[in-house]
């Protein structure tokens, strides 16, 4: 038997030594630390881990972000093209007001640094941070929790249709060591309310980080909310994301979630369907190369009747990259007439690449509809002979496949430019250019 | 233009082609006929490149060139064109994406510049309203879900887009209603040149009546046993297969 190196709570701890909570209260500050005492890092062991090595973060040393450069202007910022929206960015966790565009024409609504929310509207800020009590999910989000510094605060009051989109940029700046960096986002959008949100992730220099995000997000009645999240932090890159969502009556939630950066990415999404009449569409796609490994954990809670939710993940990989999709749908006992669809679809372009597919249903309630699917498979040989004896090349022939394979995910966004630029770099990258470094270059997709 | 000589091919060890020869020049069209399982198909799929099946002896010459060394893509853009008997789905691929990749490389092989966007648009619509093929069908994935008429007419779509040297059409009439083996047999016919040529596999004599062959050729246990004119297929739709099984059996 080999014995294991396991993830060593205790160095990481050791790096906040000294430093108390920024934006948590006493209170969710000790709740936050009791549970990392208490508990310990995932192993292989640990159920929702299984497929999802941690190990390889033992080979690290850790440090904390240095902040010198937080007010430094970055010149060519991840912008997409064709779109202006309200863009706040946040660098290695904290707020960089050099680096985002917030002139809102409407004084109700915040778009803006957690911190400055705690001190200049603490009704609101008390009101919903932390209290989808994410830090109970596991060590990180309690880490997080414990210790976030800065983060992104969006609210948006009753019966607001923000027309312009919000684009959320995170940067990490890494040093030599791994820097352990938290972001933190909390989201409200109000009674009647719509809107379209971006969040993404970059790197600035050095790559490697390890990101740590806790985000909590609150659909109040009748309320519409599209959140697309991209992942583009470089190649050294440890992401884990834990995002919490609540939905009240009638609320319509869509997020797609883009992977396609980062030596590791896990993402924790949990909805809690809390009203009736709610829809839910959660979608996603990965593509994986090299030794990549990209965890989607996804539990949607069905606490209430007549609710719609779906799931409808995809992934290419490469290599000997591996990925994995855990999806469960819980139906409580009172929650009739759901209506819930899981699928997830994987293409293994070799023989080394590795999925682990699990979609589960888990149901108290009786009238319900429910399905689950999941295909792992390489690609139809029969179909690309048919593509092949048009004329078009091999290699053409499985990046048209590929292509299409993802555009249906792509295909439900409907953040138009945003939309565009997927397709732009699924195309580039089936081509098999480098869409590394993504923070540092513009990006059109004329050009 | 193409010259087949004791063409041998297996799969999973089984020898299907048992020695096939078969000639056919500019301007001809060759029907190929035969009892259920005899191996037309398999000559098709070997002509278009399919890597399934083994060529174990033999040789293929196609304008000059040793077709057997020529990957399916390439064999595409010298001229081959293969309608298939089953034509198979490919999820997600709209047929306006998928034209417009082969009908690329076809024109890169040519030295060709690609047609802009609006060039290719109405060259499809021409192409489009030869097969009759339904405005609806247009940006729908490539036979995703098409009923087995819309499979066939597609095909003879595909191949007045990509103007083939030789075409081989598989079986393209079984699953045409009347009306439809007519559309398709006149677009084929209207395509037809002094230069190209064509190889139809079929069963019945009906399609013959609307893309007359000079050749008619009958394939059995991997061989072509018998050859002759158009009066052969009447003959074959009257007397069925029993009597040439028969003596090819007691060879
Ligand atoms: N992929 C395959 N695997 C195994 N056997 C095959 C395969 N393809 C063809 N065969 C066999 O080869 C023989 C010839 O098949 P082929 O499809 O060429 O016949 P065909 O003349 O086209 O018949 P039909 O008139 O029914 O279309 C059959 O016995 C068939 O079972
Ligand atoms: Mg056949």
């Amino acid at each position: 038997m080999t014995q294991h190196k396991v993830l060593s709570k205790q160095d990481l701890l050791s790096l906040f030594e000294g430093k108390k909570s920024f934006i948590s209260d006493i209170d969710s500050h000790k709740k936050a630390l009791d549970y990392i005492n208490a508990n310990e890092f995932p192993t292989n062991k640990t159920e929702a881990w299984k497929n999802s090595n941690l190990n390889q973060l033992t080979k690290h040393k850790f440090c904390l972000p240095e902040n010198k450069n937080e007010n430094e202007v970055l010149e060519d910022t991840f912008a997409v093209f064709n779109m202006q929206p309200y863009k706040i960015s946040i660098i290695n966790g904290k707020y960089s007001p050099e680096n985002s565009d917030l002139k809102l024409e409407n004084s109700k609504i915040f778009i803006g640094s957690l911190k400055e929310a705690k001190e200049k509207h603490s009704d609101l800020f008390n009101k919903y941070y932390n209290k989808t009590e994410s830090y109970k999910d596991n060590v990180f989000a309690s880490l997080n929790t414990a210790f976030a510094e800065d983060g992104v605060f969006i609210y948006l009051p009753d019966n607001i249709v923000l027309e312009k989109p919000i684009h959320v940029l995170f940067f990490s700046n890494g040093r030599e060591q791994k820097a352990f960096i938290q972001n933190r986002n909390l989201v409200v959008i109000g009674n009647n309310s719509f809107a379209d949100i971006l969040i993404s992730y970059h790197s600035v220099s050095f790559d490697s980080v390890l990101t740590n995000v806790v985000s909590e997000v609150f659909l109040e009645e009748n309320s519409n909310l599209n959140l697309n999240v991209f992942q583009g932090e470089g190649e050294g890159t440890f992401h884990i994301n834990n995002t919490h969502f609540i939905q009240q009556k009638g609320s319509n939630l869509t997020t797609n979630s883009a992977i396609m950066c980062g030596e590791f990415v896990r993402n924790d999404l949990i909805v809690d369907l809390l009203g009736e009449y709610c829809n839910t569409s959660l979608n996603g796609f990965y593509l994986s190369e090299k030794e990549q490994h990209f965890d989607n954990y996804i539990k949607v809670n069905h606490l209430s009747a007549n609710c719609n939710s779906n799931q409808l993940y995809k992934g290419i990989l490469d290599n000997k990259s591996s990925a994995s999709f855990f999806g469960k749908v819980f139906v409580a006992r009172d929650s009739q007439k759901t209506d819930a669809n899981q699928s997830n679809k994987n293409i293994l372009l070799t023989d080394n690449a590795k999925v682990f597919s699990k979609p589960q249903l888990e149901i108290y309630a009786d009238d319900v509809s429910c399905s689950h699917g999941s295909t792992t498979g390489q690609l139809d040989k029969e179909a690309l002979f048919y593509l092949r004896s048009r004329g078009i090349s091999e290699r053409n022939a499985k990046t048209l496949m590929l292509y299409a394979f993802i555009s249906d995910v792509i295909n439900q966004i409907n953040l138009t430019p945003y939309k565009e630029l997927l397709y732009f770099l699924l195309n580039k990258r089936l081509k098999g250019d480098k869409i590394e470094g993504l923070c540092s270059i513009k990006i059109c997709p004329s050009c | 233009m193409l010259k087949i000589t004791n063409l041998r091919a297996e799969i999973d060890g089984k020898e299907i082609l048992k020695g096939i020869n078969l000639e056919v020049k500019p301007g001809e069209v060759h029907a190929i006929m035969g009892p259920n399982g005899s191996g037309k198909s398999t000559l098709a799929s070997v002509l278009a490149g399919r890597e399934i099946y083994k060529v174990t002896g033999g040789k293929i010459e196609f304008n000059g060139k040793n077709l057997l060394d020529l990957s399916p893509e390439e064999r595409s853009r010298e001229g081959i064109f293969l309608a298939f008997q089953y034509p198979i789905e490919i999820p997600g691929v709209s047929i306006t994406n998928f034209m417009r990749a082969a009908l690329d490389e076809h024109r890169k092989h040519k030295g060709l510049k690609p047609l802009s966007a609006s060039e290719f648009l109405k060259f499809m619509k021409e192409k489009k309203a030869l097969v009759e093929l339904d405005a609806k069908l247009e940006g729908r994935a490539v036979n995703e879900g098409f009923s087995g008429g819309e499979k066939k007419k597609n095909e003879v779509f595909q191949m007045a887009m990509l103007e083939p040297l030789l075409s081989i059409l598989d079986e393209t009439d079984s699953g045409l209603d009347i009306d439809a083996l007519k559309i398709v047999a006149n677009g084929v016919n209207k395509l037809k040149t002094q230069q190209n040529a064509s190889i139809v596999i079929t069963h019945y004599q009906r399609l013959l009546d609307y893309i007359v062959p000079d050749i008619v050729h009958v394939l059995y246990n991997g061989k072509i046993v018998k050859t002759g004119g158009k009066e052969l297929a009447l003959q074959l739709e009257e007397q069925g297969y029993e009597d040439i099984k028969f003596k090819a059996d007691k060879k």
